[in-house]
């Protein structure tokens, strides 16, 4: 058997789950730049060192993001990788697609670039892996054409992104699908002309499940949440207890809160202290429904860890109603950047500036009150700051 | 957003770019942009920066991460 020329490359196809190794030798077979991207990986799991320059170009004609510069660091050995850039393009909002439109986005690439893809990225966007310089308006001018549009990147509004919400799921209390592609439509020119101190996300998720994980990984978060009681249907319980489920070990004791109670005959819920972590109504699906009013909650300040260290998001509007075409929320959202834009320091994420001048100032500047739900750890940190004036009100 | 642009304006960001880049660093943050021209609206100077692109004054380098401004002249050759 001939002598492999990626052997460390090779090792990552033995395990036990598909490995991208396979698909780039597959790419490899057709496109040369699939092949000295391959062995520019290998090369760099050999010295241990990346091979890549990062940055650059922007050229597409009026775009200011969507395509991301990268270089290889050894074109003499690698000339096919010389220039390898990537598109990101902005998905259709829950990742719904017809085959054909499929077929079409990996023509326009099988075209254009190496014919790589990662579906989807974890900015929820369709990644093109690797194209050349001279190719980028071209094949932007073809994904037009099929009717795609390039997804943000670099110091812009990033790709908004939501779970499938309605279009599959029926725990959805808000129909996070139109939402971002509403707000998508709304903000293209953010997204498409970078102008914020750094990069700012929005993601959707239509129930308190946040499949989309919104919570961690939005500067601002969208998840949909209900008012009122939670409906117990008491003989579909019984049905669940008859079958084997310990209500009481694996629903009562896992409540987050604590609220609710079984007596081997009835499950009770004390709403008013339900945190809405859906714990209960995933497990008994049949039993319980969330309340009928439904509207979101309005989440602020993730992050991952790039400049500073990892931020959850934390409550700033307990609960909106969510219609079309979603005036109060564009505009909060329009507030709130328009105040980070102002005070934020290049690279400063937007938790990061509320951490920095604190919440109070943040809530004045864009208009909110507070109220309890903002209490990040009411359990273990209840303090709120309040403004010294308003102290000397309450005294009087 | 009403913001209106004025020809004047534009000319002060061109030649704040052209001074600035006479140094070793030629790409700044749009945020670098607005402090120089403090008195002036920072909407506005978006808006002009925006123009600039357009006429291809100046030019976007991207990270992936995060976008700088650089005049047409000063973008780095491609490596």
């Amino acid at each position: 058997m001939a002598k492999s020329d990626t052997p460390l490359l090779d090792e990552l196809e033995g395990g036990k789950w598909p490995s991208f190794v396979k698909d780039m030798k597959q790419a490899a077979e057709k496109n040369p730049m699939a092949k000295d991207l391959m062995n520019q990986l290998e090369l760099s799991y050999k010295e241990k060192i990346g091979h890549w320059k990062h940055g650059g170009i922007v050229g597409v004609k009026g775009y200011g993001a969507g395509v991301i510069g990268r270089y290889s660091d050894r074109p003499d050995l690698f000339p096919n990788v010389q220039a390898f850039h990537t598109m990101r393009v902005n998905h259709p909002t829950g990742w719904f697609y017809k085959t054909d439109a499929l077929r079409n986005l990996c023509d326009v690439w099988d075209k254009h670039g190496s014919g790589l893809t990662n579906l989807h990225g974890s900015t929820g966007d369709a990644i093109l892996l690797g194209t050349t310089t001279d190719h980028l308006q071209s094949c932007f001018d073809d994904l037009s054409g099929a009717g795609f549009d390039l997804g943000g990147s670099g110091s812009a509004l990033r790709t908004p992104s939501a779970c499938v919400g309605p279009g599959r799921c029926e725990w959805a209390c808000i129909d996070s699908l139109d939402v971002c592609y509403n707000i998508t439509m709304s903000f293209q020119d953010k997204i498409h002309r970078p102008m914020f101190p750094y990069k700012f996300k929005i993601k959707v998720s239509a129930c308190p499940n946040d499949c989309v994980a919104s919570i961690a990984r939005s500067d601002f978060s969208v998840i949909g949440t209900w008012k009122g009681k939670i409906s117990i249907d008491q003989k579909e319980v019984a049905a669940y207890a008859a079958s084997g489920l310990d209500i009481q070990k694996e629903v009562c004791d896992l409540c987050p809160t604590k609220c609710m109670t079984w007596n081997g005959d009835e499950l009770k819920i004390y709403d008013a202290d339900c945190n809405r972590c859906m714990h209960c109504i995933n497990l008994m699906t049949k039993a319980l429904r969330q309340g009928k009013e439904k509207g979101a909650t309005i989440l602020i300040g993730g992050k991952a860890p790039i400049v500073e260290g990892a931020l959850l998001s934390w409550v700033i509007v307990p609960f909106m109603k969510l219609e079309p075409p979603y005036e109060e929320l564009k505009d909060l959202i329009l507030r709130i950047q328009d105040w980070w834009d102002e005070y934020g320091k290049s690279r400063e994420r937007l938790g990061e500036l509320i951490k920095r001048l604190g919440m109070r100032v943040f809530l004045r500047a864009v208009g909110l009150p507070a109220v309890p739900q903002m209490v990040k750890a009411p359990r273990t940190n209840p303090y709120v700051f309040f403004w010294p004036e308003e102290i000397q009100k309450e005294v009087k | 957003m009403g913001v209106t642009m004025s020809d004047d304006l534009k000319m002060q960001v061109c030649e704040l770019f052209r001074e600035k880049s006479k140094g070793d660093k030629k790409m700044f943050y749009i945020r670098d942009v607005t402090r120089w021209l403090p008195g002036e609206d920072r909407h506005a100077i978006q808006e002009v920066v925006k123009v600039l692109l357009d006429e291809e004054v100046l030019k976007y380098w991207s990270s992936g991460s995060t976008t700088y401004l650089v005049l047409a002249e000063f973008f780095p050759k491609e490596c």
